[in-house]
């Protein structure tokens, strides 16, 4: 496993707590920064670390391990599985996430940024660049 | 010049020394139990340091005067104790007054606590230093005793007044128990500020050797145990005394020198850390609104840490609003008191 490897929380962001610590999550096991077999911290070590209620961080997992990311091990956190890929595309979760996306390009349009800044940047990241 | 004076002169001058070397104990950004920023440190709260130590060693010098001074103008055994008393505890008032008018001129410079927390994906370790093996030799050693106390149980003395023959063991198995679940609630529930690097190994580093202490606490409290118990058997009455002081002697040595170390590395370690590994690191994790008395005290029911890095002294402290360290601090008064009435 990477030296590097870490999650953040902002107290002040309206997405909440389990919601942040799922995508920083989600962003490693997407970019194969954790590979199948590696393990995570156990959910109380991870929540006394980030100074969050247990739960928060057995969301986290719980939510990930519903998308075939993780296994939950009983008092040692989670492990990394190999995810049966490609899955039965979700249609109506694309369409959200679009929305959700087309939302946000809006936002990125009205702070100066043009259709093409934003393409780059959206390819950019689609390739596993960090913002 | 009496016995009694020179303890006070004793017990006056460790205590400046301490409250003097009170504030190098924190975290280079934590000064008088207050989360600062580092260029507070470096200017004017070098000089509020200065002035603290300034008065903590005048409260010094004015207790060792009256101690010594005063019971030449008071004649006669009357209000001996007091005299002695008095200087030891008025330095101490001094000294922590001198700390609390510290702490509120620091906390002027406070910095407010970050919205963003940040931890590790890897798993560090949480095991007992040296394994779980070596935290069971204390039980080993209150077992062997048994074992013993079992061969020679015809010759014990019997009746009222003497030992009971496991009782003393019994006893140092509860205590020892206790030590080893302190051990590892420290190995276990404490949190990890660094998230990497040479901060992060610094800070692991001290947390080992934070749950060192009560294993080996365990262990000096196994082999007194077990010597009391060994010389209450006649065959073997006398010939341990004296020499369990050679096996608790290191023991000693090594809290002292666990103590000269967190003063040399600080709290977390960081001491020894060059600045610019640790500039992702700023104070402890811990808000400054939660710390009462001056930093003494620290209480947060938000916050799911059982044990804290502490902001007065070196070391972890509980967190008094985690339902769990009360449990642990309830389990630590009672098992000693229900172990003493069941067993004596």
């Amino acid at each position: 496993m990477a030296g590097a490897l870490r999650v953040s929380l902002n107290l002040e962001s309206p997405v909440p707590a389990y919601r942040q610590i799922a995508n920083d999550l989600r962003q490693h096991l997407v970019e194969e920064r954790l590979k199948p077999g590696d393990l995570l911290p156990p959910i109380r070590q991870l929540a006394v670390d980030l100074g969050v209620h247990f739960n928060t961080v057995a969301l986290a997992y719980r939510l990930l391990a519903d998308e075939g990311w993780l296994e939950l091990k009983r008092r040692r956190g989670a492990a990394v599985i190999a995810r049966n890929a490609p899955r039965a595309v979700d249609r109506r979760q694309v369409d959200h996430l679009l929305r959700q996306l087309g939302q946000i390009a809006a936002e990125l349009r009205s702070v100066g940024m043009s259709s093409r800044q934003i393409s780059l940047a959206l390819r950019r990241l689609a390739q596993g660049a960090r913002p | 010049m009496t016995s009694a004076s020179w303890s006070m002169m004793l017990v006056v001058t460790v205590n400046a020394i301490l409250f003097h070397a009170m504030p190098r104990f924190s975290r280079p950004d934590i000064l008088f139990a207050v989360t600062v920023p580092d260029a507070f440190v470096a200017g004017a709260g070098r000089a509020l340091v200065s002035r603290y130590r300034a008065i903590v060693w005048s409260g010094a010098a004015a207790a060792l005067a009256i101690g010594l001074l005063l019971p030449a103008f008071l004649p006669g055994s009357a209000g001996g104790g007091l005299l002695v008393m008095g200087p030891v505890a008025g330095n101490m008032l001094v000294a922590l007054a001198a700390w609390l008018w510290a702490h509120r001129k620091a906390r002027a410079h406070a910095v407010p606590p970050s919205d963003v927390r940040v931890a590790s994906l890897v798993p560090r370790d949480t095991s007992l230093p040296g394994g779980t093996l070596f935290a069971a030799g204390p039980f080993a050693i209150l077992l062997a005793t048994a074992l013993l106390v079992y061969t020679y149980r015809n010759g014990l003395p019997d009746g009222p007044g003497t030992t009971k023959p496991y009782g003393l063991l019994a006893l140092g198995g509860v205590y020892v128990a206790m030590m080893l679940t302190m051990a590892v609630s420290m190995a276990r529930r404490t949190r990890q500020i660094a998230v990497d690097g040479p901060a992060a190994a610094a800070e692991q580093r001290f947390r080992r050797v934070n749950a060192l202490v009560p294993v080996l606490i365990g262990y000096a409290a196994a082999i007194s145990m077990s010597a009391m118990t060994v010389e209450s058997i006649p065959a073997f009455g006398g010939t341990l005394s004296g020499r369990v002081g050679f096996v608790l002697l290191p023991l000693m040595l090594f809290n002292f020198g666990v103590t000269f170390w967190m003063f040399r590395v600080g709290q977390g370690g960081q001491r020894t850390i060059a600045p610019a590994a640790r500039q992702e690191v700023h104070g402890d994790a811990t808000p400054d609104y939660a710390w009462k008395v001056g930093g003494l005290l620290y209480f947060n029911p938000r916050d799911p840490a059982m044990w804290v890095e502490n902001r007065v002294g070196f070391g972890y402290t509980l967190n008094m609003g985690n339902v769990r360290a009360w449990l642990l601090i309830a389990g630590m008064m009672l098992a000693p008191m229900i172990a003493s009435r069941l067993l004596f």
